[in-house]
């Protein structure tokens, strides 16, 4: 069965974040429900960095777009934080952490949420 | 006449016939060529008497990989650091060039938060050969 980034990388980073406290989405989910981490393309999403074209080779750039529920400013911005750090932590290796933006409020359905987004990649080669 | 791109997806590269693709982001067969200029009465005379030929490589770290290139290299210039390798840099345009290289240590250690990386800069053992298909 040839591979593929969502079962080879996609899936597998969320396996490794499955065991932090929040919902976690391997693509764009229709309803978030917070707290909770979505892994989403990048700008620039994939890049061929290595020489030869005997297998395709490419380094893969996510954001993963960290949310907790927008309830007061303190209690928000603090689990935040902490998801962001169990994130981290739970990281696989073989991945590049780039920066946390700023957090920013963004209105889903009904409710407000605290985002942040952590850059991250990794390598992958199509077998 | 169409004009002719050649991108360095196209290349295969190996060392000691191992393939390198994977990990290598750069690659280049460099001359610096030795020419030493007379000042004769009629003006400037140039000779051109030696090349020194170096390949530079560019590449992203495997240390304790399964068959880790970079251990591959290690182990080369620590048992065999007089014993060249061969090199073979091969376009998809139909070049290739076939090269003997002295090994040369890896670096180790990386800088925060980019992936590993090191350069390799390897000697050439006289001129490279070159075949065109």
């Amino acid at each position: 069965m040839p591979s593929s980034i969502e079962i080879d990388v996609r899936d597998v980073l969320k396996t490794a974040l499955s065991g932090i406290s929040a919902s976690v989405y391997s693509s764009p989910p229709e309803a978030v429900i917070p707290p909770a981490c979505v892994i989403v393309p990048d700008a620039v999403y994939l890049e061929t960095v290595t020489v030869g074209s005997g297998a395709i080779r490419v380094k893969i750039n996510f954001v993963i777009t960290a949310a907790v529920a927008y309830n007061n400013t303190a209690g928000a911005l603090d689990g935040l934080e902490k998801l962001i750090i169990s994130i981290l932590t739970a990281l696989p290796l073989g991945y590049v952490v780039g920066d946390v933006q700023r957090p920013t409020i963004q209105s889903v359905g009904a409710s407000n949420l605290l985002i942040a987004d952590l850059s991250v990649s990794t390598f992958y080669t199509q077998t | 006449m169409a004009t002719t791109v050649i991108s360095a997806r196209g290349i295969e590269f190996t060392i000691d016939a191992v393939d390198y693709d994977p990990q290598t982001t750069s690659v280049l067969l460099v001359n610096e060529p030795t020419i030493t200029t007379y000042q004769t009465l009629d003006g400037k005379a140039y000779k051109h008497i030696d090349d020194q030929w170096t390949l530079n490589v560019e590449l992203l770290a495997d240390w304790g990989a399964a068959s880790s290139l970079f251990e591959s290299m290690w182990n080369l210039a620590l048992n065999t650091p007089n014993t060249t390798v061969e090199v073979v840099l091969q376009t998809a345009s139909g070049a290739s060039w076939t090269a003997d290289v002295f090994p040369v240590f890896p670096s180790a250690g990386g800088t925060a938060p980019d992936a590993q990386t090191d350069t390799w800069t390897m000697l050439v053992d006289g001129v490279p050969a070159i075949t065109i298909s």
